[in-house]
């Protein structure tokens, strides 16, 4: 084993040993857990906190579509800002800890540093987003009788490419803004002009931006091109993560 | 013969301020090598671009043959560090946290499992299961000398090693470290003078980002030390004190606590052959007499101009 690989079996072996393995893990199994029930029960709650005032408005009778489309959601808005907030100090609480010098004094290059982190948190929100996946999937199946699987995961692995991208960007946000609070800032204020950019048809057909509308559109049954804006992003992620490594090289720690 | 560290013209600037000024360091294979210096004279900074953490503004640094700035991992395989505020996943245990370290430099199997219950041993936290995030500063410190010399290092850097540990804490980093005298270059920065004078053998001196005085500790004691005679006598201390004065080979006469006549000396052995002399004339009892050469201490004072912590 090398440092790189044993560097990478620490950040693993940090997830369930930390706070990690509690917020974003915690998040996503409430909305898998919650979302069929929710879309299934929305016209009763709908109706119960309405009363009379609402007896005109028609809601018309869930499908499993509901339940897709409300996992998407969850996992568009809620997800993407609690794993911007949660990575905002990826590379920074290291270097702030000291720990960042303990590994790095160490035959253990700041490439492999960076690049070691980006990988299993990536690996890590897979996991999660495919367990989140199959419990929505298994759950919408029971409350609704019929869960076609190829809406529900083609909107998941679309999402995934781009909280992925979100992960590699926070990576270099993190090297270069010291302060969590601030790399967080900027996370969010990039989320919020990629999905103003997403409006743009030429943008949202050919780049990253266009994963910020492409999942709500799968999960709703629709046929939708993913191609560009899959291939951009994972282009992107790995220009990121190059981009953090060599920013990172050049840093005084 | 290859140096341990060798830097030229070291310089650091942080936009106006210079927090090192074309240092010039020689670190000899095998030496214990104090790094004196008031805080904030830079000691850090220096040990931060020795390690490849920080990059010097100018100048050039080599560790073991090998310019810090090309080389990379085969440079860090050699050298162990001890920073000054020593950072641990606070998660993991001190056999946890010495393995991984280990595993980094790519030791594993019985080699690695010897290296870590002797380094349990040596930092007195053998029995300890808990989680880092519980210890206290000095155990901190004591793991942070252990994982630094997981890996058996040529040259071992440590960053004020001493600071954080009680007296009997301090005493075990220094009997180590003299220990390793012959075996390993150790570089270690301080601004405790008795650490140093105890176990050093070559001392570099800084202040305000440069380096006022390098060499063995002997060499600077006699380059910049003077040598003084301290005498007490019964009575007439003051008659004797302006008779001493007035000798060619006093260069200044001062008087001490509880009236010891402090002189520094041109000559010593005439001084020492007239002065019970001048004593045994006013016929008066001399109580005490002592000759030595000034400490590091008061060299550290006089190049540097301030008190030494």
């Amino acid at each position: 084993m090398n440092g790189f690989t044993v560097f990478v079996g620490k950040e693993a072996r940090e997830i369930p040993r930390t706070w990690r393995i509690w917020v974003l893990p915690g998040i996503l199994l409430f909305f898998a857990l919650t979302d069929p029930v929710l879309a299934r029960f929305t016209p009763q709650i709908v109706g119960a906190l309405g009363g009379n005032q609402l007896s005109g408005l028609k809601i018309p009778t869930p499908t499993y579509l509901d339940a897709y489309a409300q996992w998407t959601k969850d996992l568009s808005q809620i997800g993407l800002f609690a794993l911007i907030i949660i990575y905002a100090g990826i590379i920074s609480a290291e270097t702030k800890s000291g720990t960042a010098v303990l590994v790095l004094t160490k035959p253990v290059s700041r490439t492999a540093f960076v690049i070691a982190k980006a990988a299993v948190h990536s690996g890590f929100l897979t996991v999660l987003v495919v367990l989140g996946t199959l419990l929505t999937w298994g759950l919408t199946e029971a409350i609704f009788g019929k869960a076609p699987g190829s809406a529900l995961w083609s909107a998941a692995l679309v999402w995934l490419v781009f909280g992925v991208m979100f992960i590699t960007l926070m990576t270099l946000l993190s090297v270069l803004i010291g302060s969590t609070a601030g790399a967080a800032g900027a996370g969010l204020g990039v989320y919020a002009l990629v999905s103003i950019a997403a409006i743009w048809k030429p943008l949202g057909t050919y780049s990253p931006a266009g994963l910020a509308s492409l999942p709500a559109s799968l999960a709703a049954g629709k046929d939708a091109v993913v191609l560009w804006p899959v291939l951009t992003s994972l282009l992107l992620a790995v220009a990121l993560v190059a981009l953090a490594a060599q920013m990172f090289r050049r840093k005084d720690l | 013969m290859i140096q341990a560290i060798k830097t030229t013209g070291l310089t650091k600037t942080y936009g106006e301020k210079r927090a090192l000024d074309d240092v010039n360091l020689v670190v000899p294979e095998g030496s214990i090598f104090g790094f004196l210096g008031p805080n904030g004279a830079g000691k850090t900074t220096t040990l931060r671009i020795l390690t490849g953490l920080a990059r010097p503004t100018s100048g050039s640094v080599q560790i073991l043959g090998h310019d810090v700035a090309m080389a990379g991992n085969e440079v860090r395989a050699d050298v162990g560090f001890l920073p000054d505020v020593p950072g641990f996943y606070e998660w993991m245990t001190t056999e946890g946290l010495l393995r991984f370290a280990g595993g980094l430099f790519g030791i594993g199997g019985p080699v690695l499992e010897e290296r870590v219950a002797m380094l349990l041993d040596l930092a007195g936290l053998g029995g300890v299961k808990t989680k880092i995030g519980g210890y206290s500063r000095g155990m901190k410190q004591r793991l942070g000398v252990a994982q630094a010399l997981v890996n058996a290092p040529k040259l071992l850097l440590l960053d004020e090693p001493t600071s954080a540990l009680d007296p009997i804490g301090r005493k075990d980093v220094l009997d180590m470290l003299t220990s390793l005298r012959g075996r390993t270059t150790v570089f270690f920065s301080t601004h405790i003078l008795a650490d140093v004078e105890r176990v050093c053998d070559t001392v570099a001196i800084l202040d305000r980002g440069r380096v006022v005085a390098h060499g063995p500790i002997d060499e600077l004691k006699a380059r910049y030390g003077v040598q003084k005679v301290v005498v007490e006598v019964t009575s007439d201390g003051d008659e004797l004190a302006e008779e001493i004065g007035r000798q060619s080979w006093a260069t200044a006469v001062a008087r001490g606590s509880e009236g010891a006549i402090e002189i520094t000396v041109a000559d010593m052995s005439a001084a020492q052959r007239e002065i019970p002399a001048m004593v045994a004339a006013r016929n008066t009892g001399m109580s005490r007499m002592e000759a030595g050469e000034m400490g590091l201490e008061e060299v550290f004072v006089e190049l540097v101009g301030g008190e030494p912590r």
